[in-house]
């Protein structure tokens, strides 16, 4: 529980230290944060859809398995992203629209893996009045390896 | 029955679970996933409008339709041994609480490359409705060594 009681859920708190859409770089590395991935947080976040697989949750199951022990749901990357994200980020402005995303899966996360994150916005553009910016982003486990990689729009606040 | 790489045929569909949307399925979303933009928990800033957008009031995650996909796609692929390797999706329909979702897939080819076999599948969610909330492209893996 340690990482839900420092994380800042008021997404308010610093809003005017964040970027707006004029101010951001394609291009320039964004500022993130190392993470360790708890297995209680990945099964919080498999109960908030749904996910019951025994590789998320059953250690004798997964053990046996050809993963060799508990891992992550692909689909981790959704909150390592915040995880890995600082208050005064961007990615954190109340109002900031999901447009679309696009992930590809190299190895899994598991339980105890400090989680560390690559990102940038790559590109932005106005399209019908409305402001985009891509983003992307890979996460690493502590050894080097790649976790996953995407790429996703959002629509910013204005 | 086990999904077998020969025996897949360009249409085969996969039936993923339904999700009954609520506030409650909204804001454990928001503690599994640590996003709390308040477009998913404050009634009172949805009321304003975005750009030309007004939603009515709190909206699902997009990313929710995303871990669903996934729990699909995943479920259909461990086992057969098979590894969900990528999953592109767009949103096309802000989903509410009361609505219920589910999202399917759609088998659109195979393709054997020098090392390994892929399924393409199209995605997509619905709602109760019949309507698309989002749609999709993935692709799994069938290693050549899960072959049976």
């Amino acid at each position: 529980m340690a990482q839900a009681e420092v994380f800042e859920t008021d997404f308010w708190k610093d809003a005017n230290l964040r970027k707006v859409w004029d101010e951001i770089v394609p291009g320039e590395p964004r500022k993130t944060l190392p993470y360790v991935l708890t297995k209680e947080a990945i099964q919080l976040y498999c109960r908030s859809v749904g996910e019951n697989h025994p590789l998320y949750f059953d250690e004798a199951y997964a053990k046996a398995s050809p993963y060799g022990g508990l891992i992550a749901p692909p689909s981790i990357h959704i909150l390592l992203m915040f995880s890995c994200t600082p208050t005064d980020d961007w990615m954190r402005t109340p109002g900031t629209v999901n447009a679309g995303q696009s992930w590809s899966y190299n190895k899994p996360a598991r339980p105890g893996d400090t989680i560390t994150l690559q990102a940038r916005a790559l590109d932005k553009f106005i399209k019908r009045e409305r402001l985009f910016v891509v983003h992307d982003n890979v996460f690493f486990n502590q050894h080097g390896d790649v976790i996953c990689s995407g790429r996703g729009q959002t629509i910013r606040p204005m | 029955m086990t999904t077998n790489f020969e025996k897949l045929s360009t249409g085969d569909t996969i039936d993923g679970p339904k999700f009954p949307v609520s506030r409650e399925s909204i804001r454990l979303f928001c503690d599994g996933s640590l996003d709390y933009n308040p477009l998913h928990l404050d009634d009172d800033y949805m009321k304003n409008s975005f750009g030309k957008t007004n939603f009515g009031g709190i909206i699902m995650h997009g990313m929710n339709n995303f871990g669903l996909i996934t729990r699909m796609l995943t479920n259909w692929a461990y086992p057969a041994g098979a590894i969900h390797r990528r999953l592109e999706t767009r949103w096309v329909k802000p989903v509410k609480p009361g609505d219920t979702i589910q999202p399917v897939g759609i088998i659109k080819a195979k393709q054997t490359t020098e090392k390994s076999r892929w399924v393409l599948i199209d995605v997509l969610v619905k709602n109760q409705n019949d309507e698309k909330v989002a749609i999709g492209e993935a692709m799994v893996e069938f290693p050549v060594q899960a072959t049976t």
